[in-house]
């Protein structure tokens, strides 16, 4: 049997593993394993695993990733999230539907400083969630905003996802950042307007709150001056270059943690549970990279990647329609697959393909080009149904909204991702912009 | 989730916890480094030299402190997709599936690393900026690695009584969160 032969039953044997309920890691780790011992042989395999895992653990490239968690979970702990809304809700309360425009623009603050789509939803959710009923918005508006409010919180750097992904294709994590800045402020804003739509259709679904003054609205601000502060300082500091994303991460971890300290009168208890928290996701994800960089491996050896990348190349179709088919592919994934796992499981098929077709964008900005298509499509999974995971969580935060209900008040907001994501494709400049800007 | 019952399980989990909150502690101190090191550069230009070879060796001690909690509060994600409706005997006998393999694969990599240690302190491999000698987070790190081992097999244990009960403890969903 030939290594390619191989390759392709490996990846079948994986998508049975997955189908009955083996954890990811688990299942890219077991298949990878095998194929590699069975490709490369005994020898090679044991002495590849002596310092394997290690290397994995210890990576400079990676060790950002765990305090960007560190951070996010400190972030949630600071009553930021309150601040943000309260902040969002007096200048946008007043309008029709402006309460869920609020919910979405304080998504928005707090993906600023948060990687993570779930925290962001489930701590904005927490203080929406109780207005938006008390001004009676429909239930379907109110879930389904802070669902896809929540996937701002990944959208807009920092980002875990765009940093796994920048390992993955060996780009700059800067300026993947740098990349995704526009597009997730056009994210929001997408948000925003989808909002408007909807309760001019619907007025009913999204009444006007009450009207605040000049005055209050500008006060209001000076709330919000930890999350500037932060995002200022992390933020700022990678796009400007002076210093690394790790060094940023833990800039902003230990910001966080002084602000819950004393601003958000963090316990022992409330630090404990962050750790927790952390710990959690940290050991998930390192252990998917684990079994992603074992299984990459395998795949490697078995000429899987270049035959792919080959063939598609040969194929005469045009590049498009191959970018196009591997997104309906993302949004088919993201039906039943977490973001994550779709970018460790596609990327190192994916990208070698995308690298040898002829885009209008080469080269390092065809990896950012490419990554924020990614990060935007792979994000849709969370708010479809029937596994859209910020939608669960909204839902079962709101209690009296049912399931059907919520995912039809996603849908608005659905159509706003695929409008931008057609932007994004026909107009790289939207995604190169700023890094291009900031590059002189 | 809540603390288990039997008084295996409530070692276990206690000393994963302890783990876990170890391993936390240490990425706060890392943070902290790192602040520290960043402000020295750009205030005093005197940063902590090599600190991003420290964070990341420490990076790698928390993680393996992470695993053993991570697994026991069913941490790692899984497609719950195709079998959503399926009896909680078929799920828990698939998660029993996922424990032996677990099992097996945890066992081979502490295994591994052990000689991986040797190798280390044998040709006296260090990191670059610092020096600093790779072979010393290799025997706690193996440590952790065993623990996670015993960790897998009182879950593999938990799935084979889940199945036999027909019910999931603790949770319902053995999603995890």
């Amino acid at each position: 049997m030939d290594g390619l032969t191989v390759g392709m039953i490996g990846f079948g044997v994986l998508l049975i593993l997955l189908a009955i309920r083996i954890p990811i890691a688990i299942a890219m780790l077991t298949v990878g394993l095998v194929g590699y011992l069975s490709i490369a042989g005994e020898t090679a395999l044991l002495s590849y695993l002596k310092t394997e895992t290690y290397w994995q653990f210890t990576a400079e490239t990676l060790s950002v990733v765990p305090l960007f968690i560190l951070m996010g979970q400190f972030a949630a702990k600071a009553g930021l999230s309150q601040a943000l809304f309260t902040t969002a809700n007096t200048w946008l309360g007043q309008f029709r539907g402006g309460i869920a425009m609020a919910a979405v623009g304080g998504c928005a603050g707090f993906g600023a400083i948060t990687g993570s789509s779930l925290a962001t939803a489930a701590t904005m959710g927490q203080v929406a969630l109780p207005e938006l009923k008390r001004y009676n918005y429909s239930g379907a508006l109110a879930t389904g905003a802070l669902a896809a409010g929540g996937t701002l919180g990944i959208l807009i750097p920092p980002s875990i996802v765009l940093i796994i992904y920048a390992v993955m294709v060996e780009a700059n994590v800067a300026t993947l950042f740098q990349a995704a800045f526009i597009p997730g402020i056009l994210a929001a804003l997408g948000y925003i307007f989808a909002i408007a739509i909807v309760v001019r259709v619907f007025p009913d679904a999204g009444p006007a709150g009450p009207k605040t003054t000049f005055m209050r609205k500008w006060r209001s601000l000076l709330e919000i001056w930890p999350v500037l502060l932060i995002f200022v300082l992390v933020m700022g500091g990678i796009y400007a270059g002076v210093f690394t994303p790790t060094e940023g991460a833990g800039v902003g971890a230990t910001g966080t943690f002084l602000i819950a300290v004393f601003r958000g009168g963090m316990k022992w208890n409330d630090f404990v549970d962050a750790i927790l928290s952390t710990a959690q996701t940290t050991g998930m994800i390192f252990l998917i990279l684990l079994g992603a960089s074992i299984f990459n491996a395998f795949l490697g050896f078995s000429q899987l990647p270049i035959f792919a990348a080959d063939f598609f190349q040969n194929s005469g179709l045009s590049p498009f329609v191959i970018l196009i088919g591997m997104i309906l592919l993302y949004i088919a994934l993201g039906l039943v697959m977490d973001s994550l796992s779709m970018i460790l499981l596609t990327v190192p098929i994916f990208w070698p393909i995308i690298a040898g077709l002829e885009f209008p964008v080469q080269g390092e900005e065809l990896k950012l080009w490419f990554g924020i298509i990614t990060l935007i499509v792979v994000e849709v999974g969370l708010i479809t149904p029937p596994v859209g995971l910020n939608v669960f969580i909204i839902n079962a935060m709101a209690k009296d909204v049912p399931m059907i209900e919520s995912f039809k008040g996603v849908l608005p907001f659905f159509l706003s991702d695929a409008v931008r994501v057609v932007f994004i494709v026909l107009f790289p400049t939207i995604t190169l912009v700023l890094p291009r800007l900031l590059a002189n | 989730m809540t603390r288990p019952t039997d008084p295996v399980g409530r070692v276990l989990y206690d000393i994963a916890r302890g783990l876990a909150i170890a391993g936390g502690l240490m990425l706060c101190v890392l943070a902290a480094l790192t602040a520290v090191s960043v402000t020295g550069r750009s205030l005093l230009d005197s940063p902590i030299a090599g600190d991003f070879e420290l964070v990341a060796i420490g990076t790698g001690l928390a993680v393996f402190a992470f695993l053993p909690w991570c697994q026991l509060t069913r941490g790692n994600v899984l497609v719950d997709f195709f079998m959503t409706r399926a009896p909680v005997r078929a799920k828990t006998l698939c998660d029993l599936l996922g424990g032996l393999f677990y099992l097996a694969i945890a066992s081979l990599l502490t295994w591994r690393m052990f000689f991986g240690a040797l190798d280390m302190y044998n040709y006296n491999e260090v990191s670059m900026t610092i020096n600093f000698p790779r072979w010393t987070t290799f025997p706690p790190s193996i440590l952790m690695l065993g623990f996670l081992v015993v960790v897998v097999v009182y879950t593999v244990r938990r799935s084979y009584v889940e199945m036999r009960r027909n019910r999931y403890f603790d949770d319902a969903s053995g999603l995890g969160s």
